[in-house]
C-alpha cells in the first residue's frame, strides 16, 4: 500500500506542473489587461501611475520570466498579493474553502443517504411504480438546470412561504456558531447541489444491484436458505457499492464545480463565487492561487478515492 | 445552461464595481418628492435596530487611500468622515468635518476641523491627521489617487523622496485643528479632489507607516487597512466576514451625533435577483433595484421605492476614425443621422422599461454644469426622413440590396458592448435594428468587458461603435473623457478614455478654462459658461450618441425612516436613519 500511495504522489508532481503552466498561460493570454481594468474607474489616473502599478505587480516583465518568478515564489508558499484586495492571495482563497467544503460534504451526505437506498429499492421493486418514479427522478435530476431549480426554490420557500432564508450562510446578527441557523441556510443549496449526485447514485445502484442479484453467488446464497435481508445487505449490496466508490472521486470534483453555480444562486460565500469574481476582474494572483490549491485538493481527493478503492477491491493495487 | 446565467450576473456585478468611488457622505438635487422623509420628520426617532445594505460586490479594503470601487467606498465612507462633502442635491462643496475658505488668488485653502470632532479613541481630529492621509497617498505604490494631489505644493518632492514632508500643507501653530493647503496653480476641481474624500487618517495609527524612511508596503499592507480600530465616521468596525458581510457598530463619538441604529451591516449577495429577494423578505433593509424588477417590486407592500435621475449615462460611442464603415463615422452628418435615426424614447421603453430620459450632451440634469438653456441644444427628435436626408447629403445612397453605399463601399457597422449586461446587450440589438432600417448593415456584438476596456483605452482600432456607460463624479470636470490629450495613441504608449478619437480645439479650450482658468475664476457661474460651450460642441458633433440617463430605483423597507437618497449621496444623513418598530 505504501508504494502505491508513494507512486500516486509522484504522479501528482508532473500533473501540478502541467496545471500551473496551462493555468498561467490561459490566464495571462486571455484578452484584457488587469491594470487597465482596475484603473478604469479611476478617472484622474495618469499614464505614469498605470505604468508604476504594472511594475509593482511585475506585469512589465516578459511572460516566461513572469512564470518563472511566480513558480519560484509559489514553491516558497507565496502566491503574491491580490490586485483587488491588496492581501495575500492564497490566504484569501483559503478563507473561503471551509464554506465550500461544508456545502459539498452535506450535499455528498444527502446524495449517499438518498441516492443509494433509492437505487436499491428501485432494483428490488423492478418494473413497479416505485422503480418508474426513481427512474424518472434519475432523468430529471440530470436534466433540470440547478440554477433554475435554485431560483424556483428561493421564490417558493423563501419569498412566498418564508420558511427558509433566501441567501447567504448566516442570518445577519447570528453568531458564527449558530448551527441551526447555518443548517437553515444550507438546506436549499445543499439539496440542489446534491440532485445530480442522487440521480447518478440511484442509477448506478439500480443497475449494479440488478447485475449482482443475477449472479451465481447470490443464487447460491438464496439456495443455502439465507434470509432475504442477509442476501441483499451482506452479499449483494457490498459488491454493488464498488462502482459508487469509483464515482466518489469524480463526484467530489463535480460538487466543487457545481458549487460555483449554486454559490452564485444562493450567494454562498465559497471558493467558486470568489474565484469567479476574481476571474472577471482578472485578479491573476487569486485565480492562480485558487486553481493550484483546488488542483492539489482534487489530486488528494482522487488519491483518497483510490486508497478506498484499493481497500474495497484488492485487484486495484496491482494495476 | 448554467454558465451563461452566472456569467451575466457576475459581469453585471463587476461593471457596477467599476464605477468611480466617491467615498464621501454627500448628495445632490433630487427630482422626486420624498414622503418618507417628510413623514418621519414629525415622529420621534426610535433608537436601536440594524440597517442591512445589500450589495453585489464585497469590499476590497477599508483603507480610504486604496479604495477603488463603490463597495469599499461605501464602507470606508461610513468609517472615515470627509473634510468637505458635496451637497447631496447639487454636488457643490459644503463643510463637513471641516469648514473651508479660499484665498483671493485661489491658490490656498484654509480648513478648520470641527472643535467637537474626535477619533473613536477620544483623541481630537487635527490637521496633522489630514497630512498623514496625504503622506500615505504619496507613499503608497498601490493607490490610484496620486494624481488628485499632484497640484499640492511639495507633494511630488515627497513622492520622489526629496522632502521630509509636504511643504504645501501647513498646520496652524496655535490651533492644531486649523491648516492650509497651497496649490501650485489654480485648479478648480482641486477642492473636491483633495478634501471630498476620507483621507483624513488617525496619525496615532498610520503615522508610523508614513515616515520618510517608510516603504510603500508599510502603508499598502498595514493590518489596520482591513481592521480599522480608530475611526471618525458614524460607525466603527466590528467584523468582516469575507464574501458575506461587513459588520459596523454605531460610533457614540461621531461628531454629528451617534447614529440611531446600533448596527450597519454591509451584506454581500451574488446578484440582483438575490437583492430583489432579500428586499422582499426583509433580509435587506435597502438597496437599489434594476428597472426590470420595478413592476414586481411595486406589488410588495413592505417596501418603498424612491426614484431619482442618476449621475451618469449610457451611450453609444462612435469611432470617428473608423475605417470599417468606409470612414462613414468621421462625417458629422452621418453621426447626426444616427442620432435622428434612432427612436430613443422607444429604446428607453424597451431597454429600461421607461426608467430613463434621453440625453444629448455630456453633463447630466442633476449636475450644476448641466446646460440650463436646453433650447441651445439639438434634442435630435426621432426623424427618419431627416436621417435619410443627412446620409444622402453625406454621399450615401442605397444600393440594389438596400444597403447604403458610397464609392463602392458598403456602410457596415458593428456595435460592441460588454456581454452579460442585459440592458446594454438589448440596447445594442435595438440600435442595430433601427439602423438597419436606415440602410446600414449594423450588427450587435457583445464582448467580454475585460477585453473591451483594454481595446477602448489602448487605441486598438477595431471597434466601430461601443455601448458602455459613464458614472460621473461629484466634480463635473470632463477632462479625462473629452480633452484631446486623452485620446489613446499606441505609438506613443498613451492610453485614455478618448476612444472616439474626436477632438476640437474649441472644446479643449472650454475644458481647460473650466479646469485651470486663465483669470483664476473658479466660480460656478464662470465654469458653467465654459461647460455650455463644451456641451454645445458635443451636441452638434455627436461623437457619442449620448443615449440616456437612467433612473436610480432606490428601494427600502417601509420601517426605515429618515432614508432619503439623493443623486450625489445616499448616506449623507445615515446617523439620522432609524428603524420604526
Amino acid at each position: 500500500m505504501r508504494t502505491f500511495i508513494l507512486r500516486r504522489l509522484i504522479y501528482a508532481i508532473p500533473t501540478l506542473i502541467g496545471v500551473s503552466i496551462i493555468t498561467f498561460a490561459i490566464i495571462r493570454l486571455s484578452p484584457g489587461d488587469p491594470i487597465r481594468l482596475y484603473t478604469f474607474g479611476a478617472r484622474d489616473i495618469t499614464q505614469e501611475d498605470i505604468e508604476a502599478l504594472r511594475h509593482v505587480y511585475g506585469l512589465d516583465k516578459p511572460l516566461p520570466l513572469q512564470y518563472l518568478d511566480w513558480i519560484w515564489r509559489v514553491l516558497h508558499g507565496d502566491f503574491g498579493q491580490s490586485f483587488i484586495y491588496h492581501q495575500d492571495a492564497a490566504q484569501l482563497f483559503i478563507q473561503y474553502i471551509p464554506n465550500t467544503i461544508q456545502l459539498a460534504l452535506v450535499a455528498l451526505a444527502i446524495q449517499l443517504v438518498v441516492g443509494v437506498p433509492l437505487g436499491v429499492v428501485a432494483a428490488l421493486k423492478r418494473g413497479t411504480w416505485v422503480d418508474n418514479v426513481v427512474r424518472v427522478f434519475g432523468v430529471a435530476g440530470h436534466a433540470i438546470p440547478s440554477f433554475w431549480l435554485g431560483l424556483v426554490m428561493i421564490i417558493v420557500f423563501a419569498v412566498q412561504l418564508r420558511w427558509l432564508p433566501s441567501q447567504g450562510i448566516l442570518t445577519v446578527g447570528a453568531d458564527q456558531w449558530d448551527i441551526l441557523d447555518r443548517i437553515k441556510h444550507m438546506l436549499m443549496p445543499a439539496v440542489v447541489l446534491s440532485l445530480t449526485g442522487i440521480a447518478q447514485y440511484s442509477r448506478i445502484l439500480r443497475t449494479e444491484t440488478l447485475d449482482v442479484l443475477g449472479q451465481d453467488f447470490v443464487r447460491t446464497a438464496h439456495a443455502k436458505g439465507l434470509r432475504e435481508r442477509t442476501v441483499i445487505f451482506v452479499h449483494a449490496l457490498r459488491n454493488a457499492l464498488i462502482p459508487v466508490v469509483t464515482a466518489l472521486g469524480g463526484i467530489l470534483a463535480g460538487l466543487i464545480g457545481g458549487a460555483l453555480v449554486i454559490e452564485q444562486v444562493f450567494s454562498w460565500p465559497g471558493i467558486g463565487r470568489f474565484t469567479f469574481a476574481a476571474a472577471i476582474a482578472k485578479d491573476y494572483p487569486i485565480i492562480e492561487a485558487g486553481t493550484m490549491i483546488s488542483a492539489t485538493l482534487l489530486i488528494i481527493s482522487y488519491l483518497l478515492r483510490d486508497i478506498a478503492y484499493a481497500i474495497v477491491d484488492p485487484r486495484i493495487k496491482a494495476a | 445552461m448554467h454558465h451563461p446565467r452566472s456569467r451575466r450576473v457576475l459581469i453585471a456585478a463587476f461593471a457596477a464595481s467599476m464605477l468611480v468611488a466617491t467615498a464621501c457622505t454627500s448628495g445632490t438635487p433630487n427630482t422626486s418628492a420624498s414622503p418618507s422623509a417628510a413623514a418621519s420628520a414629525t415622529e420621534t426617532p426610535q433608537d436601536g435596530g440594524r440597517i442591512i445594505s445589500g450589495s453585489i460586490s464585497d469590499i476590497a479594503t477599508m483603507q480610504p487611500i486604496l479604495v477603488n470601487d463603490t463597495a469599499s467606498g461605501e464602507v470606508a465612507g461610513l468609517l472615515y468622515a470627509v473634510l468637505i462633502s458635496a451637497d447631496p442635491k447639487t454636488g457643490e462643496p459644503k463643510p463637513n468635518l471641516a469648514t473651508f475658505s479660499a484665498s483671493s488668488d485661489g491658490l490656498t485653502y484654509t480648513f478648520e476641523i470641527d472643535p467637537k470632532a474626535n477619533w473613536s479613541d477620544g483623541k481630537p481630529i487635527i490637521g496633522q491627521d489630514y497630512l498623514t492621509g496625504v503622506l500615505a497617498v504619496g507613499k503608497s505604490a498601490k493607490t490610484v489617487r496620486k494624481s488628485s494631489f499632484t497640484t499640492i505644493q511639495g507633494f511630488q518632492d515627497w513622492v520622489d523622496g526629496k522632502a521630509d514632508t509636504i511643504s504645501g500643507i501647513k498646520i496652524d501653530s496655535s490651533n492644531p485643528k486649523k491648516f492650509t493647503v497651497t496649490l501650485t496653480k489654480v485648479t478648480c476641481p482641486a477642492l473636491l479632489q483633495i478634501a471630498n474624500n476620507s483621507y483624513t487618517l488617525p496619525t496615532q495609527v498610520f503615522g508610523k507607516y508614513v515616515t520618510k524612511a517608510s516603504k510603500p508596503e508599510d502603508i499598502d499592507n498595514a493590518p489596520e487597512n482591513v481592521n480599522p480600530q480608530v475611526v471618525s465616521g458614524p460607525f466603527t468596525f466590528s467584523e468582516w466576514r469575507k464574501g458575506d458581510q461587513v459588520i459596523l457598530k454605531k460610533n457614540p463619538n461621531y461628531f454629528k451625533g451617534a447614529p440611531h441604529v446600533d448596527e450597519y451591516v454591509f451584506k454581500v449577495v451574488a446578484n440582483t435577483a438575490a437583492i430583489t429577494a432579500g428586499l422582499k423578505t426583509g433580509e435587506i433593509t435597502y438597496s437599489t433595484i434594476a428597472a426590470r424588477d420595478l413592476a414586481d417590486m411595486q406589488t410588495v407592500d413592505t417596501v418603498k421605492i424612491q426614484k431619482y435621475s442618476s449621475l451618469g449615462y449610457t451611450f453609444i460611442g462612435w469611432d470617428t476614425q473608423s475605417n470599417a464603415a468606409g470612414a462613414a463615422l468621421s462625417d458629422k452628418r452621418v453621426r447626426q443621422a444616427l442620432a435622428y435615426g434612432i427612436d430613443m424614447d422607444a429604446v428607453i421603453k424597451s431597454v429600461v422599461f421607461g426608467e430613463a430620459i434621453a440625453h444629448v450632451a455630456h453633463h447630466v440634469p442633476v449636475q450644476w454644469a448641466y446646460p440650463s438653456d436646453q433650447s441651445a441644444l439639438n434634442p435630435y427628435k426621432f426623424d427618419k426622413n431627416k436621417a435619410q436626408q443627412l446620409l444622402t447629403d453625406a454621399g450615401w445612397t442605397k444600393g440594389s440590396d438596400g444597403i447604403l453605399q458610397k464609392d463602392g463601399k458598403k456602410f457596415t457597422m458593428t456595435i460592441s458592448t460588454n456581454s452579460g449586461n442585459t440592458e446594454r446587450e438589448t440596447l445594442a440589438q435595438v440600435a442595430a435594428d433601427q439602423y438597419k432600417q436606415l440602410g446600414i448593415d449594423a450588427k450587435a456584438a457583445p464582448e467580454a468587458f475585460q477585453g473591451l476596456v483594454t481595446k477602448l483605452t489602448s487605441g486598438d482600432k477595431t471597434l466601430d461603435a461601443t455601448i458602455i456607460g459613464w458614472s460621473l463624479g461629484t466634480e463635473p470636470d470632463p477632462y479625462q473623457i473629452w480633452h484631446s490629450s486623452q485620446i489613446p495613441d499606441p505609438a506613443k504608449n498613451v492610453t485614455g478614455f478618448g476612444f472616439t478619437y474626436f477632438k476640437s480645439a474649441d472644446m479643449d479650450k472650454a475644458i481647460e478654462e473650466a479646469r485651470t482658468p486663465s483669470n483664476g475664476d473658479c466660480s460656478t457661474a464662470a465654469r458653467k459658461k465654459q461647460y455650455d460651450t463644451f456641451n454645445k460642441i458635443l451636441n452638434d458633433e455627436q461623437p457619442y450618441n449620448f443615449g440616456y440617463v437612467p433612473n436610480v430605483l432606490a428601494t427600502a423597507q417601509k420601517s426605515l425612516q429618515g432614508w432619503n437618497p439623493q443623486p450625489f449621496s445616499t448616506l449623507y444623513n445615515v446617523e439620522q436613519w432609524w428603524i420604526k418598530k
